[in-house]
């Protein structure tokens, strides 16, 4: 039972981080922004495409006069054909992202949500649709769209591994999902099929704390989960390092081929390495463009 | 006091502790090391995994180790273990009387008898017997107090720069006769002295005496003599045994004014001799640096002798007349009598009225004839305190009334009219040479040239008095030099000229031969009681008993017979002694002292100053228990996974005591010089933020490369430069980048920047900020721009013109981004009478590099490229942030150029070239 007085606070704490988050977010989109991009042919839009010769069947509204003023021929102007292309991110919200192994490294969750909500914003200014999977919050263009998927990228889930959201994916969209895949990797199998099944491609940002990567643990010591759910007792941690090394590296590569099997990349990230490297990564790894996304 | 093995231990009960080490043992060993607990989202991959069989749960043997070895060193610490516990002599019991002779003569060996006095005193404070002490210097009622006291308080003993007298030693053995039973350690200093063995009886009369005395020899140094040109010294021993050497040091200030031995001279005691000289002739300006003697090993009031005014340096003041007259250097009056004395002598310029309050030794005064009564009455009070006024004749002494009819107080004979000259064209007879001086004259002995010849002169009248005045004369018997006292004073006058016209004595050897007799006959300083007689001296610095000088602050004064002929004492303490002008040393060892042995009856056993000294080990036990307990600290934390996580404290702090900071090393340095100089380099001054310093790196990694590529220039990799350590004089250029927190360089530091901007190094700096309009207060970078740039020697300083070179070195440029697109940079201002002649697209500017360039748009980001060659820091937006990196690029070539060439492009011969490319 949360009491108003507390859920208030708590309400204000979080609304305090979201302007930061915000700008932080801007700031990084603002860094690597390319510019508006089109589809690279010749449709419905604001930029010049390029002139062809006048064909049997076109308007003569369509042609352009001052083009072809300058010769015998008649010229059309074409425009560049602009789609916007509905993105669908998922940021594991669990427990075991609020993780970081130093004071000095962001933790695992503030990192996910920047890199989401930069990747929103440098979509949403190429303007693409923006949303979350599932049913909360569905793609829509504009910048309120932003400040919702500020606000919802703020709240926190309480559950130790968070399972991929899979529901109400739209056929044919891209997605995005940023987490550290520690939990089953049930969840994730089945939004990526079921994504696949869809014609949803998109991207797998796994996100690791440097400190997961190296094990740098020894002595004796009791390993908890963040939430306290699990726990694990061993007598020398420094012997565990091998044999857990190779099950991260099983996991990576269960990732990847689960990947390669639905046509989606897979990103390896450390929240100990720039946030900007990351996102242009991202960026283009999303990129829509035909040809771009290698 | 038990002892085991050579090491006593004063509650071996307490050894017994041991037994309890293998109990601990097991206690220890059943408790493992308590978990760590830790958050880990990892643990879903931990989960399943089995630990090995191997895995310690139990503490490891070797920190038990440790454990129980501390342990232990706490009980063996407090079971009192003592190294070379003295089990030779018996302990005894009953007060303790110390008795020292506390003499000059043991000053050497003092710190070694203060050794023995504390194992004595160790010795006594385990047999919990009261001791006393009594110096026989300086003999007072025995204060009997507990040895550890005294322990403490023996570092406050010192010996006294004379012997015991007579009178001393008498009362001390009053003072033992009022007390009643007593053993004594006898400290004796190996000197024999009067009632020497009456104090021994009364000692034996209260109970056993030993004595410790030291088998060295007892050296000794008998004031220095000036004979003959050369300083005699005399050292004495009080053993004549084999034969020895030593050295003999001569100490005093050199030219910078630090006290440092200027000369040594060796002298050898010859088998059986008890006494050695040697002598040590110096230049006489070394030798008036001089302030002691001393034996050269020796540390004693005794072995070292202080130097009074004999060898002081003194003043002398040069006075001529026609003071403004633009004549010729060799005309001067004053040049040949400055050439005699200035290697000798301070000389002192300039007015009577100005010289006199100065208080000089000698006033020189050539051709002065009428002195003003202002003038006059001074210098009369001068002389006869104690000044020598020497004159010269001339042709206006020749001239004038002085001294004529009466003789004139400041002229020592009364002169007649016009004077003569002799051998001249218009005049009889031949120049005349110099008689031999006679043996009441201060110059006897001189060898008399048989070119000094005079030819004209002033004559003296006849007087009474005139024959006692004249201290050199001419072959006719006519004076040359008279004197006469004046006062304590004396005035000197030479009947010719300082110069050459009338005689050639001022181009002689002579002259300066009895220039030095007169000077140094002015304040010569025997001690003689008759001539001291009646006189009072004040001590202004007198010696302790190891031979220091001390300011002797307001010790009374001392009568002028007992300073020659007393032996020293408290009352007259060895040391520098002043009666108005006059300096005397008085020292502790006189000519005719004579250094006797002590030898003491065959009863009294005699030890030697050797001791091995009792050392109590249980302070190093203990703190060794600490260390090993710090160790174990070290070594638990780090077992159980603690010691580079939690305690990061710790980790500190043993790097700290592990650190020992590494000596620069003269091969690195020499290795800095290669990389540096090999290849031509461009280099960054090291601010001390790690990202800031990499950007410079990789910004000036990225100028090098475009510099490869395009010019004829090409830089190896860039150098970061320690402007605390490192040479600078290497790089052509210093890019200098500000941040806030900078530390400010040391003043040594700034010292080589100056160099290196005077020689011809260029430093950019770049606030990084964008903000150089204002130039300063308006950022914190600015600020610490002004702050950091204040003592360096940077010209005046203008907004870059835009005609200046840096605009045209290899490109074409008008401005100069960074990752800030700002114009202003600043640069040394040009010259005023810069002007742009007719035609000329330039004006003809600075003949040279600019110092320094200063701007803020932070080049280093816009160069800046990644080990792969690609932008490491985005600039602008789309092309024109790659045209504004061009152009950043552009303008660090144009720097570099501009550094390395100068001012080659301002040159008008290019001016063609250049219009011609300008379009115009």
């Amino acid at each position: 039972m949360i009491k108003p007085s507390a859920l208030r606070a708590d309400a204000e704490d979080q609304a305090a981080r979201f302007p930061e988050l915000l700008a932080r977010a801007d700031h990084l989109a603002g860094a690597v922004l390319l510019g508006a991009h089109g589809r690279r042919r010749a449709g419905v839009g604001d930029d010049f495409w390029q002139y062809r010769p006048a064909q049997q069947g076109d308007s003569r509204r369509l042609i352009d006069y001052r083009r072809s003023a300058m010769g015998d021929q008649e010229f059309v102007r074409e425009r560049e054909w602009q789609i916007a292309q509905s993105v669908m991110l998922w940021v594991d919200q669990g427990a075991s992202m609020r993780f970081a192994s130093d004071s000095k490294l962001p933790e695992k969750a503030d990192r996910a949500r920047l890199l989401g909500l930069a990747t929103a914003i440098m979509l949403q200014r190429g303007g693409e649709r923006v949303g979350l999977t599932g049913t909360s919050l569905p793609p829509r263009s504009g910048r309120p769209q932003i400040l919702r998927l500020a606000e919802v990228l703020c709240q926190d889930d309480t559950a130790d591994y968070a399972p991929p959201e899979h529901r109400a994916m739209i056929p044919h969209a891209r997605a995005l999902f940023i987490s550290d895949f520690m939990g089953s990797l049930e969840g994730v199998t089945l939004a990526l099929t079921k994504a696949a099944d869809r014609g949803v491609r998109g991207v797998l940002c796994h996100l690791l704390d440097p400190s997961e990567e190296a094990f740098p643990f020894s002595g004796r010591t009791i390993f908890e989960s963040m939430g306290g759910t699990l726990s694990h007792e061993t007598l020398k941690a420094s012997d565990l390092k091998t044999r857990y090394l190779e099950r991260l590296a099983e996991r990576k590569a269960e990732l990847q081929r689960l990947c390669a099997l639905t046509g989606w990349h897979y990103g390896l990230h450390h929240t100990n390495t720039s946030a900007q490297s990351a996102l242009l990564w991202l960026y283009s790894a999303l990129d829509t463009r035909a040809g771009a996304a290698a | 006091m038990t002892v085991l093995g050579g090491i006593g231990f004063t509650a071996p009960w307490l050894l017994l502790g041991l037994l309890v080490l293998p109990i601990l043992w097991l206690i220890l060993r059943a408790v493992p090391p308590a978990p760590i607990r830790r958050r880990f989202p990892g643990v879903a991959l931990l989960l399943g995994l089995k630990d090995d069989e191997s895995v310690s749960d139990r503490t490891p043997w070797w920190l038990l180790l440790l454990r129980i070895l501390a342990v232990a060193a706490v009980i063996i610490g407090l079971a009192g273990p003592v190294l070379n516990p003295d089990e030779q002599q018996a302990d005894g019991s009953g007060p303790l009387l110390i008795l020292l002779d506390g003499s000059w003569a043991g000053a050497t060996r003092w710190q070694q008898q203060s050794e023995v006095i504390d194992a004595q005193l160790t010795r006594a404070a385990r047999a919990n017997r009261t001791v006393g002490f009594l110096s026989l210097t300086a003999p007072q009622e025995p204060a009997f107090q507990s040895a550890d006291v005294w322990r403490t308080r023996l570092a406050g003993l010192q010996p006294e720069p004379w012997q015991p007298s007579n009178a001393n030693v008498i009362r001390a053995i009053e003072i033992t006769k009022t007390l009643n039973g007593f053993d004594t350690l006898w400290f004796s200093d190996g000197l024999d002295y009067a009632s020497r063995g009456d104090m021994l009886d009364a000692l034996q009369d209260q109970g056993t005496v030993e004595v410790y005395q030291t088998g060295a020899n007892v050296l000794a140094m008998a004031p220095a003599t000036y004979e003959d040109g050369a300083i005699t010294l005399t050292a004495k021993r009080a053993i004549a045994g084999e034969a020895r050497d030593v050295t003999l040091n001569a100490q005093g200030r050199d030219p910078a004014g630090n006290v440092r031995i200027l000369a040594t001279v060796p002298a050898r005691f010859e088998a059986g001799a008890m006494k050695t000289t040697a002598a040590l002739a110096l230049p006489s300006e070394l030798r008036a640096r001089i302030t002691r003697f001393d034996i050269a090993g020796q540390r004693s009031a005794g072995a070292s002798t202080l130097v009074d005014d004999g060898l002081r340096r003194r003043e002398v003041a040069l006075i001529a007349g026609r003071e403004n007259r633009e004549g010729l250097e060799l005309l001067s009056p004053l040049h040949y009598i400055g050439q005699a004395l200035a290697p000798t002598a301070e000389l002192i310029d300039g007015s009577l009225a100005d010289v006199l309050p100065a208080n000089p030794d000698v006033i020189v005064l050539a051709d002065i004839a009428t002195l003003s009564e202002a003038e006059q009455t001074p210098l009369l009070e001068w002389i006869e305190g104690g000044g020598m006024l020497i004159r010269f004749a001339g042709p206006r002494i020749a001239a004038s009334d002085i001294s004529r009819d009466t003789e004139d107080p400041l002229m020592p004979v009364r002169l007649r009219a016009g004077g003569r000259s002799v051998g001249g064209a218009m005049s009889w007879g031949e120049p005349k040479s110099l008689d031999a001086f006679r043996d009441s004259s201060p110059f006897f002995g001189l060898e008399v040239p048989a070119d000094v010849v005079v030819s004209a002169q002033v004559v003296a009248q006849p007087d009474p008095t005139l024959a006692d005045r004249v201290i050199a004369a001419l072959s006719d018997g006519t004076p040359l030099v008279t004197r006469k006292a004046l006062g304590q004073g004396q005035v000197v006058l030479f009947h010719v000229t300082a110069t050459a016209e009338w005689s050639t004595l001022p181009l002689s050897g002579l002259f300066v031969q009895m220039m030095e007799r007169l000077a140094v006959s002015s304040s010569s300083a025997t001690l003689d009681a008759q001539d001291l007689q009646g006189t009072t001296w004040t001590p202004l610095r007198v010696m302790d008993g190891f031979g220091l000088l001390d300011d002797a602050g307001n010790l009374p004064g001392v009568d002028g017979a007992d300073l020659a002929e007393a032996p020293a004492g408290p009352d007259l303490q060895p040391g520098i002694y002043a009666s108005g002008d006059r300096r005397i040393a008085r020292n502790v060892v006189t000519t005719d002292t004579i250094l006797t042995p002590a030898t003491w009856p065959g009863d009294v056993p005699v030890r030697g100053l050797y001791v091995a000294p009792e050392v109590p080990l249980a302070g190093w036990l203990l703190s060794l228990s600490i260390l090993l307990l710090l160790a174990d600290v070290v070594a638990s934390l780090a077992l159980s996974g603690r010691l580079l996580k939690r305690s990061n404290a710790a980790a500190v702090l043993l790097a700290a005591l592990l650190h020992m900071p590494a000596p620069a090393d003269a091969q690195d340095a020499d290795q800095f010089a290669l990389n540096a100089t090999s290849e031509m380099a461009l280099a960054y001054v090291i601010t001390g933020n790690p990202s800031v310093d990499q950007v410079s790196e990789a910004g000036l990694r990225g100028l090098s490369d475009t510099l490869y590529f395009r010019t004829s220039v090409e830089p190896a990799n860039p150098i970061g430069v320690d402007l605390e350590t490192d040479e600078l004089a290497f790089f052509p250029m210093l890019y200098w980048p500000i941040t806030p927190d900078q530390p400010r360089p040391s003043s040594d530091a700034y010292v080589k920047l100056n160099e290196y901007l005077r020689s011809g190094g260029l430093i950019l700096f770049d606030t990084r900020d964008a903000n150089i309009a204002a130039f300063g207060a308006a950022s914190p970078n600015g600020q610490k721009l002004q702050n950091l740039a204040a003592p360096l020697d940077i010209p005046p300083l203008e907004p870059l013109p835009g005609d200046h070179v840096l605009t045209r070195t290899f490109y074409l440029l008008q401005d100069f981004p960074g990752r800030h697109p700002g114009r202003d940079i600043w640069v040394e201002a040009s010259p005023a009478d810069a002007e742009q002649v007719e035609g000329m697209p330039f004006r003809n500017l600075n003949d040279g590099v600019t110092p320094v360039v200063i701007g803020g748009n932070d080049w280093a980001a816009a160069w800046a490229v990644s080990s792969n060659g690609a932008p490491m820091v985005p600039i602008g937006r789309g092309f024109a942030g790659e045209r504004q990196r061009e152009l950043a690029y552009r303008f660090g070539v144009n720097l570099v150029m501009h550094v390395l060439t100068g001012n080659y492009k301002s040159d008008q011969v290019h001016v063609p070239a250049l219009l011609d490319r300008l379009g115009q």
